[in-house]
């Protein structure tokens, strides 16, 4: 960093101590204010800075905003100008902030020597022994130094080339531990291309997704989550009402299939198989477009391992349903296949299927632009841990990847790391990787350094500190640039002083090729400020190769006595590196509501013959390995299916990780996530917990839907009466000003439950760990509920995000004896903590349940503390709390109308929840006005529209929900 | 109502009341009772004291702590304490119901037993008085439930039930304690003549400087008249408002118009298997035999049984309003209660409150006073159930099946609770041995229209 920076940085800093100090709850009240010796023309005490950078937390590269509160970052928001993120953020991304401010992230730089122990020592000496071991393997000999870290933006990438270089090696692995090989793997046999395909689902009408978790965790989450939501957007065409039709081909019913119309429960493994068949079906059928160019009878020699019937039988489906997924896709007038991301063959018939039917360039679609980032493919990374074991290597520098959680252990990584003369670990919070690591090097965190990142052609982003460090860490771009100015005195060795010059190097490229007339000075300051450039993607002209296509493939087949284990990754710890984080390990898995663990999740009927019950601690026995964990009881998996998810089961990770489930990858064989496994129930039991008691809704009006048919005509399903005049003693309350109020679409919502973790940033609620959950205490103001439909009625799952109602006539209101809870003149339910007694009387009376008691005075272990949000009250031990709209951005928008900085016009108050929400669905606004997007959603959709629990109990919410639509089952 | 002891209890033998009693041998009853009393009392008072220390320590850790060391949880956010508080409200509504309602109703058999219920009821609103603060959150500023003068006119809400909970209980823990004081000053002041040293100066107190005068007398049975008057309502009110605190709610299985009555019913009923609870062993260690007889134990079982009968009543018209009114919110919670995972406390209860009680249908159970005493307990133990079925029970099945949860309470709440039972017992048993505990003055005035009642048996007789 330059010395600007480095000044500004010093002033943050003295403005968050102030800051930190002054929460209550978290050290002793400050007691004495001590004002800004020379003020910072950029922090105004008070009022938030922002911030553009790129998320880091999974490739998808989400463009964001950071908000910065006197010097440090309280929360992390969509970028609106970002073309993948659109604005929004899921879970992962809102939580990244308890990965900077993470407890037990390393402080200092540490040695471990011969008894394992490891002791801090200073940046200096640990350079000193770094550079000192890096010179003697580059004597040594050629290419015995090995990077091991992430795939890296092209200026990161180009300063570890440079280090590498200098140390008289080649040896680089970008590694991804769920890495999307199979994709280019397909698009280079099919295509002759090596960049992976972007997808528009919203230009699709027909979308079948063959193991493509799409709304969870593959490739772009929150791109598809927005692109899923028009989807499935009711709209006319051609005079009827209609919305897009969508498949789900998987074992298990996960978020993805449960928004889908229909899932096809089909063997683990038999998704690519079932996608060729498909395609087989479509060329069988006639079905193959003239104008895609293909000559039907290659897909049909191509396919010819696949006949819909075999392979019916072999997935457990019907070959009825196979033929109909082929002529849905083909005759819609635009559709869409997508295919896991670990599934060559999937990937391969969904590409093709996709071009069959002529939807190449309209919904999958290759950009015309270099691909920045490389990620080694498999056998690079195998070849590198291969060179380990044969004591090749000399210096290992690890960074940021944690491949002895993420790799099978047949492959071997960590006798492997035992054979390297000098490891070194580079990152955030020490991972079972750490463990093998001489050296330890706390590195900054995404948030904290300079750095780019191309998350796909097209697409380059930039990252800047948007924070003081917390610790005492170095950026990795300038302890690898520092590395080689110490070592060696060639200037050529190393070009930049530091990383941000490199940086500015790498974009000087990036202007000539993108704006060559404006100065660079503003090119670089409006891409900063923006968080990227954003071009206009040329979509590349592309069609098939039928040269590279290859031998036709032959559909692996699994013994019928065993169960295949399907593995997939957690749709909040991804793939284990979540589970660092309190919020992630506590907001509930979306699908199954459990916390703070993983599960084995398995069918009843085979859970009885086997004499496994919920909670049972079962052996799964594979090839490759043993593990045990509790099994969970779900009759939405194939009934020859166990799956577990992935991220939890660390020895090492943090406290928040460690000791919770167990990691499937060591039962995994190498480079795949399905295999055939064994089960056996032990006498062990163990609690699995979740917030939500019940999946039956009992027929109650808490989630209501709507069926496609019913909506063409006009009848609303669960007729509200018009409220009986009732009798009030009172005067009806009078909004002067402003009514707020929220429209909830639930038909967009997936339940991805973005908006909790948003709302837990936002909103200083504290986590109360896997005992609080399990004692029902979790405090959390914003929950998905999630129930299950009666059988074969309505869509597969029902959910629904639950927050304070804001009821006009609010049941908490009156029962408080000392006013906490009490009506304000904006409609909203207030409630004072201050002059709350905790009677607790307001929660009792709250039909929706979404007030919540604070049984002890939270804590957030130095220093998550700093994430907290210094708008909003942190709560004792004693009163209760409840969702406010995000009252302190109501009041902020509100005083800068007063000051006149800012018109508080419609959508100037956007509450965390609906920020965050990648799908759109909520919508805030005022009531008053009649022309608000909130009203006018109301009323597009007025067929849609109620209130829950309404009808029955007259407490008129302030929020209306929009009836799910769903289709008729084997409507399609 | 002019029937003998003898005629109605020919059985009872030696324990019934002997035919002639002087005024000096009532007063020697109860002077004896005043004694110093021995080890074992005080042993006694020792343990009790035990249980409340024990009491305090966990209620000092949980204000440390927070509320979380309790069982408590969404969405039972009232269990156990709240149960405990109507509990002991409901305990103590029959000492103003002896006292006044019987009183006005010029019931002969109240005489002997009404100082100990009203005692009782003191010290049970001592004790229901402590759980609203024990339950709170923030029990420091448990005053704020006041409408005291304050810098920011702050005011409590008086739309909230639990306002009106706070003045009702207040009232009628100034109303009871009046009371007792009251009809304790005659008596006090035959204690502090035959008492000397500081027992004499401190049955001085509450003697009021009592001298007998026959002015004194008329001013006497005059304010007693006219408190027995006033307090009346409050029997009725007190119950009713804490009722409210339910029925003003809309949960299923606490929002019902029922509620007044049927708390009021169970209070009474709740009372008197206390009182019966109580003096079954104080007759039998104090050696009361000669106070207490058969009669006036027969006379509150006779009442326990028709409020037991009433509760049974209001069990099966809520059951009823439920299946009735068609809403599937409330079918459903009592559905659950008595189904559910709760389910066995329900029935329980019902065999506790409604089923065991029917045995006093006989005489010879209403005589026998350790078959009374086990059923006066099984009350005790169903009223406790049910208040706890009401409160906890329904909070677990409430609108959202989502959040159902089950309760369990934790040793924290437990050992308040016993230490709440220690607290009472404590105060009874100090109050049993200090105070007169048996109404002199009262027993004397029927001992001369229980000598006439004799008289016209013997009459008849021959």
């Amino acid at each position: 960093m330059d010395q600007k920076v480095s000044r500004r940085s010093f002033l943050k800093l003295a403005a968050a101590t102030g800051a930190a100090a002054a929460i209550p709850g978290c050290q002793p009240a400050a007691r004495h204010l001590v004002p800004y010796v020379v003020p910072d023309e950029n922090v105004t005490p008070g009022l938030p800075t922002f911030y553009a950078t790129t998320c880091a937390e999974c490739p998808a590269g989400c463009g964001m905003i950071a908000r910065n509160r006197e010097g440090r970052v309280i929360k992390l928001e969509g970028n609106p100008l970002d073309p993948i993120g659109g604005g929004s953020l899921c879970a992962r991304g809102q939580a990244a902030l308890q990965g900077l401010y993470n407890p037990d992230r390393l402080a200092a730089p540490r040695t471990r020597s011969g008894d394992g122990r490891s002791s801090p020592i200073s940046w200096q000496s640990a350079m000193a022994q770094l550079i000192s071991q890096l010179k003697a393997a580059a004597s040594a000999g050629k290419d015995r130094v090995l990077f091991f870290g992430p795939p890296q933006g092209p200026t990161l990438r180009k300063i570890t080339e440079a280090w590498l270089k200098a140390y008289n090696s080649q040896r680089l692995v970008a590694y991804e531990p769920i890495s999307y090989q199979a994709i280019t793997e397909a698009a280079q046999r099919c295509f002759g291309r090596s960049d992976k395909p972007v997808y528009q689902l919203d230009a699709a009408e027909v979308l079948v997704s063959f193991g493509a978790d799409f709304l969870e965790t593959w490739l772009s989450p929150v791109e598809y989550t927005r692109q899923y939501a028009s989807f499935r957007a009711p709209r006319k065409t051609d005079g009827k009402t209609t919305m897009g039709f969508a498949v789900y081909v998987g074992p298990r019913l996960n978020l993805t299939a449960a928004n889908c119309d229909q899932w096809l429960s089909v063997r683990p493994g038999t998704e690519g198989a079932v996608a060729m068949a498909v395609l087989n079906a479509v060329v069988e059928q006639g079905l193959v477009r003239p104008e895609s160019g293909l000559d039907p009878n290659v897909l049909r020699q191509l396919t010819a391992n696949f006949g819909p019937d075999a392979i019916a039988q072999q997935a457990g489906i019907s070959a009825e349903a196979i033929r109909k997924i082929a002529k849905q896709l083909a005759q819609a007038k635009s559709a869409v296949a997508l295919a896991g991301a670990d599934d060559e063959v999937g990937q391969m018939a969904a590409m093709l299927l996709n071009a069959a039917t002529g939807n190449l360039g309209v919904t999958m679609k290759f950009i015309d632009a270099p691909e920045l980032t490389r990620v080694s493919t498999w056998s690079e990374v195998t070849d590198a841990v291969k060179a380990m074991r044969e004591g090749a290597i000399d210096v290992l520098f690890v960074s940021q990847v944690n491949p002895v959680f993420t790799i099978p252990p047949e492959v071997g990584v960590a006798e492997a790391l035992k054979r390297v003369k000098f490891v070194v670990w580079a990152g955030g919070v020490p991972d079972e990787t750490a463990e093998f690591a001489h050296l330890l090097l706390p590195i900054d965190h995404p948030l904290e350094a300079w750095d780019d990142v191309s998350p796909r052609p097209g697409v380059m982003r930039l990252r800047q500190p948007v924070t003081r460090r917390v610790f005492d860490s170095r950026a990795l771009g300038d302890l690898l640039l520092d590395c080689i100015a110490q070592s060696s005195p060639t200037p050529s060795a190393a070009p930049w002083k530091n990383s941000l010059e490199a940086l500015k190097a790498t974009w000087r490229d990036v202007q000539n090729q993108v704006a060559p007339a404006v100065p660079f000075d503003q090119f670089w300051t409006k891409a900063l400020s923006e968080g990227g450039v954003y071009v206009e993607p040329k979509v590349a002209s592309v069609t098939v190769n039928v040269s590279t296509l290859g031998e036709p493939p032959k559909p692996q087949v699994l013994a019928d006595d065993s169960f295949a284990l399907t593995c997939f990754p957690h749709i909040f710890l991804y793939d284990g590196r979540g589970a660092d984080k309190p919020w992630l390990q506590e907001i509930p898995e979306p699908v199954s509501q459990i916390v703070w663990d993983n599960w084995l999740e398995i069918h009843p009927e085979t859970a009885k013959r086997l004499d496994i019950d919920e909670g049972r601690v079962v052996e799964v026995v594979t090839k490759s390995g043993r593990i045990a964990l509790a099994a969970h009881l779900s009759s939405r998996i194939h009934p020859q299916a166990v799956a577990i998810p992935i991220g939890q089961g660390h020895t090492a990770y943090g406290r928040y990780a460690v000791g919770r489930g167990a990691n499937p990858w060591q039962a995994l064989p190498a480079g795949r996530f399905v295999t055939a496994a064994q089960l056996r129930p032990t006498q062990e039991r163990y609690q699995l917990v979740s917030p939500l008691s019940g999946g039956d809704m009992m027929g109650r009006p808490i989630v209501e839907t709507i069926s496609l048919e019913q909506l063409e005509r006009g009848i609303v399903p669960q007729e509200e009466e018009p409220y009986p005049e009732p009798y009030n003693m009172f005067e009806p309350y009078q909004y002067p000003k402003h009514q707020w109020g929220m429209t909830i679409d639930l038909n967009a919502c997936t339940g991805c439950s973005a908006c909790v973790a948003a709302c837990y940033a936002e909103n200083n609620i504290p986590f109360v760990g896997k005992e609080g959950v399990a004692h029902s205490r979790i405090m959390s103001w914003i929950r998905i509920e999630r129930y299950w439909p009666e059988e074969g009625k309505g869509p597969l799952m029902l959910k629904m995000p639950m927050l304070c109602q804001q009821c006009g006539q609010a049941p908490c209101e009156p029962v408080c004896p000392v006013f906490a809870a009490y009506h304000t003149e904006e409609g909203l339910n207030g409630q004072i903590y201050n002059r709350c007694i905790g009677t607790r009387y307001c929660s009792n009376n709250c039909p929706y349940k979404v007030r919540r008691f604070n049984w002890f005075a939270p804590s957030w272990p130095h220093p998550l503390q700093l994430q907290l949000n210094p708008d909003v009250t942190v709560r004792g031990a004693g009163v209760m709390e409840k969702c406010t709209f995000c009252i302190q951005r109501i009041r902020f928008a509100e005083m800068q109308d007063l000051t006149g900085q800012q018109r508080l016009t419609d959508g100037a108050i956007v509450p965390a929840c609906a920020q965050s929400c990648p799908a759109k669905a909520i919508t805030f606004g005022d009531i008053k006005d009649e022309n608000s997007a909130m009203m006018r959603r109301r009323k597009e959709h007025a067929l849609r529209n109620y209130r829950a629990l309404d009808q029955y109990l007259n407490t008129q919410p302030a929020i209306v929900y929009l009836r799910s639509i769903y289709r008729e089952r084997g409507e399609g | 109502m002019a029937r003998t002891p003898e005629a109605a209890y020919p059985v009872a033998g030696r324990e019934q009341l002997p035919v002639e009693v002087t005024y000096a041998e009532v007063d020697q009853e109860a002077l004896r009772l005043l004694q110093p009393p021995g080890r074992i009392y005080w042993y006694g008072v020792a343990f009790l004291a035990a249980l409340v220390v024990a009491g305090a320590a966990a209620w000092i850790r949980q204000i440390y702590t927070g509320l979380g060391v309790t069982g408590l949880q969404m969405p039972e956010m009232w269990a156990t304490y709240i149960t405990n508080f109507v509990f002991w409200v409901g305990i103590a509504h029959c000492g103003t119901l002896i006292s006044a309602i019987l009183y006005l109703f010029r019931s002969r058999w109240r005489t002997a037993v009404y100082r100990a219920a009203e005692a009782m009821t003191v010290f049970g609103v001592f004790t229901a008085g402590l759980f609203p603060v024990i339950h709170l959150g923030r029990p420091w500023f448990f005053y704020w439930l006041a409408p005291y003068p304050n810098e920011r006119w702050l005011q409590p809400n008086f739309r909230s039930p639990l306002v009106w909970d706070f003045f009702a209980v207040s009232t009628y823990l100034t109303v009871s304690i009046l009371f007792l004081l009251m009809g304790m000053v005659p008596d006090a002041a035959v204690a502090r003549e035959a008492s000397t040293g500081w027992r004499r100066k401190f049955y001085a107190i509450f003697s009021l400087g009592w001298q007998g005068t026959e002015e004194q007398w008329r001013h006497f049975s005059m304010v007693y008249l006219l408190l027995a008057g006033l307090a009346t309502p409050l029997v009725l009110s007190v119950h009713s408002v804490v009722s409210w605190d339910f029925a003003m709610s809309q949960l299923p299985g606490w929002h019902s118009t029922i509620f007044p009555p049927y708390f009021v019913a169970g209070a009474i009923f709740s009372g008197l298997a206390m009182v019966i609870t109580l003096l079954i062993p104080m007759r039998r260690w104090l050696k009361l035999e000669r106070v207490l007889t058969l009669w006036h134990f027969d006379n509150l079982a006779k009442v326990v049984l028709l409020t037991s009968i009433i509760v049974t009543y209001a069990y099966i018209v809520e059951a009823f309003m439920a299946w009735y009114s068609g809403d599937p919110f409330e079918k459903t919670t009592f559905y659950m209660r008595a189904f559910g995972p709760y389910g066995h406390l329900f029935w329980l209860m019902v065999l506790c409150n409604c089923i065991i009680p029917l045995f006093l249908f006989s005489p010879r159970i209403r005589t026998n006073l350790p078959l009374l005493f086990i059923i006066s307990i099984c009350v005790n133990i169903g009223m406790w159930l049910e208040r706890f079925v009401i409160i906890a029970v329904s909070l677990s099945t409430n609108f959202m099946p989502s959040q159902w949860q089950l309760y369990r309470p934790s040793l924290t709440e437990i050992t308040i609770t016993v230490g709440s039972f220690g607290w009472f017992l404590m105060w009874f048993t100090l109050f049993s041995r200090h105070l007169p505990v048996i109404s002199m003055t009262e027993v004397k005035e029927g001992v001369v229209w229980l000598k006439k009642a004799i008289r016209q048996e013997q009459a008849k007789a021959a």
